[in-house]
């Protein structure tokens, strides 16, 4: 081994006797400014290429809720809550390669009393032929805001509207998906399937459910001022539901949505349709919204119009009290307006005023029935936001 | 009277030529892109061999670029790029600081595209699309 590194050095000025002897008209100082700018230009590449390798993001909101009573809208209260829709993330992103990249994303919930959580931990390949696959915990991509459903920043309102985004209680799963890009001359069609399990551990909420064979197919297609998206997924769940009360017992949930969006710069237009279907008790549900704003320099102002009802009544007319904890009706109006205060940072306020719950809770939390009235406590109420979301 | 008129002529025309459009730039070897091209390309879509560069925020010729080209401010881009980075889809381009950087960054490379006010393009680069 000692005789073999002795004789490398000999062997490679023996190689490279040629080539010196071609530039043997340089002078050795030359050659050696010549190999010392070399070196300096392959050690900056070496850095700049680990420096861009890595990159690192977070976002931040902040959010001051209140509510005219205590139904418990989006968990506002009639005391001021600073907590229930403020967050915090933080996202580190490394090109291991060209083709392979590691994504991490933490988050903080003020609503989960701000425990850290992975939303997003995966590696992704892209094949040459334009084939992506992801492996790893990702985000269940229902909704048409389900991969930035806490970036305040990156979405027109203050919050997608709860009537269509609450009706499923899981935004991640463990698993995979598999992604292809056609690109059209004009615009893009994206092609995605996905599957895995998860879980909803939700106290406050009574819900304890085991998420398995979570699968779907998601198709979406933009040419960078509309974007239309019809996404499938389902999954078995198992395990209970009211603390406890109601047992599910691996019974089937679909779900199907359609959504379009239309950015010209000025017009902001988002809609989203939605349907739940689960067999055995659980309810059935239909929702939607449409929110339209309008730019104004620093200024959008945006409306947004929301309605959620259960479809599968008829299931649970002659069982009472399933009829008062599963059924649910609800219209919401919002009027807002997202303000571009400075760099990076966006201020929103919102009033939402839901009503129409019909004889239900309204998918209230804290709208409780009274067996004297024969009534619910509220049948409307009225939802009062300021939000700051950052990112950097 | 006719004097101070045309001089103010002269000097509303002479404004108007110093605020030279923004233009597409590439290698002198380049080949011209199309509009839907450019938008694609600065909103990380498209051919994946491109290497793309920006003016840094709060550039003005950035903020004219974009007003013409992808349609977003410097706020809806800041959102625009929040939603890829965070979804994992991508980072935005590569910045650098001024006309002769971005000049000096394309010259070199054939899949390398930037934009310059039109007042700076020289010998070094290609104008490929004139939005």
């Amino acid at each position: 081994m000692k005789f073999n590194l002795k004789a490398l050095p000999i062997a490679i000025s023996i190689a490279m006797l040629p080539a010196m002897a071609i530039a043997d008209e340089q002078t050795n100082d030359e050659k050696i400014a010549q190999l010392e700018q070399q070196v300096q230009s392959l050690q900056t590449a070496q850095t700049e290429s680990l420096t861009e390798r890595f990159s690192f993001n977070g976002f931040i909101s902040a959010a001051y809720v209140s509510s005219d009573n205590s139904a418990g809208y989006n968990g506002a209260t009639s005391s001021a809550d600073f907590s229930e829709d403020s967050k915090m993330g933080f996202q580190g992103t490394f090109n291991i390669s060209n083709q392979t990249t590691a994504v991490m994303q933490l988050m903080m919930r003020g609503s989960n009393d701000w425990e850290v959580e992975a939303e997003w931990a995966y590696l992704a390949h892209s094949f040459d032929n334009g084939v992506k696959v992801r492996g790893g915990k990702l985000r269940v991509p229902l909704f048409m805001y389900s991969d930035y459903l806490d970036v305040g920043y990156a979405q027109p309102f203050a919050r997608p509207p709860s009537e269509v985004y609450s009706q499923v209680p899981f935004s991640s799963y463990t698993g995979g998906d598999i992604a292809y890009d056609y690109e059209l001359e004009d615009s893009t069609l994206t092609v995605q399937a996905f599957g895995g399990e998860s879980d909803v551990n939700e106290e406050d909420e009574g819900l304890d459910l085991d998420l398995s064979n979570v699968m779907g197919l998601n198709a979406s297609w933009t040419d960078l001022t509309w974007t239309f998206r019809a996404v499938y997924g389902q999954a078995e769940i198992d395990g209970s539901v009211g603390g406890g009360a109601v047992a599910v017992d691996n019974e089937t949930a679909a779900f199907t949505g359609l959504g379009g969006s239309y950015d010209n710069g000025s017009w902001i237009a988002v809609a989203e349709w939605t349907t739940v279907d689960i067999d055995g008790v659980l309810a059935d549900s239909e929702s939607a919204y449409l929110t339209v704003g309008y730019r104004i320099n620093d200024f959008t102002p945006y409306a947004t119009v929301a309605y959620l009802k259960t479809t599968d009544e008829d299931e649970r007319e002659g069982i009472p009290p399933l009829a008062f904890a599963f059924n649910e009706e609800r219209v919401a109006y919002s009027l807002g307006l997202r303000w571009d205060a400075i760099d990076n940072v966006a201020v929103k306020f919102d009033v939402t005023y839901a009503t129409d719950f019909g004889d239900t809770h309204g998918g209230l939390s804290n709208n409780g029935f009274n067996p004297l009235s024969g009534e619910f406590t509220y049948d409307d109420t009225m939802v009062y936001t300021v939000k700051f979301d950052a990112v950097f | 009277m006719k004097k101070i008129l045309s001089v103010l002529a002269l000097s509303v025309c002479s404004i108007m030529s110093a605020q030279a459009a923004v233009v597409v730039i590439g290698a002198p070897g380049a080949a011209d892109i199309s509009a839907s091209d450019a938008k694609k390309l600065f909103l990380g879509k498209g051919s994946k061999s491109a290497v793309v560069y920006e003016l840094s925020e709060g550039n003005a010729t950035r903020s004219e670029f974009h007003g013409t080209v992808t349609g977003k401010s410097d706020s809806q881009l800041k959102a625009f790029w929040s939603k890829q980075v965070f979804t994992g889809k991508g980072n935005p381009p590569a910045t650098v600081g001024n006309a002769a950087a971005m000049k000096s960054a394309v010259a070199s490379n054939p899949n390398a595209v930037g934009y310059i006010d039109e007042a700076d393009v020289d010998g070094s680069v290609k104008v490929i699309l004139k939005p």
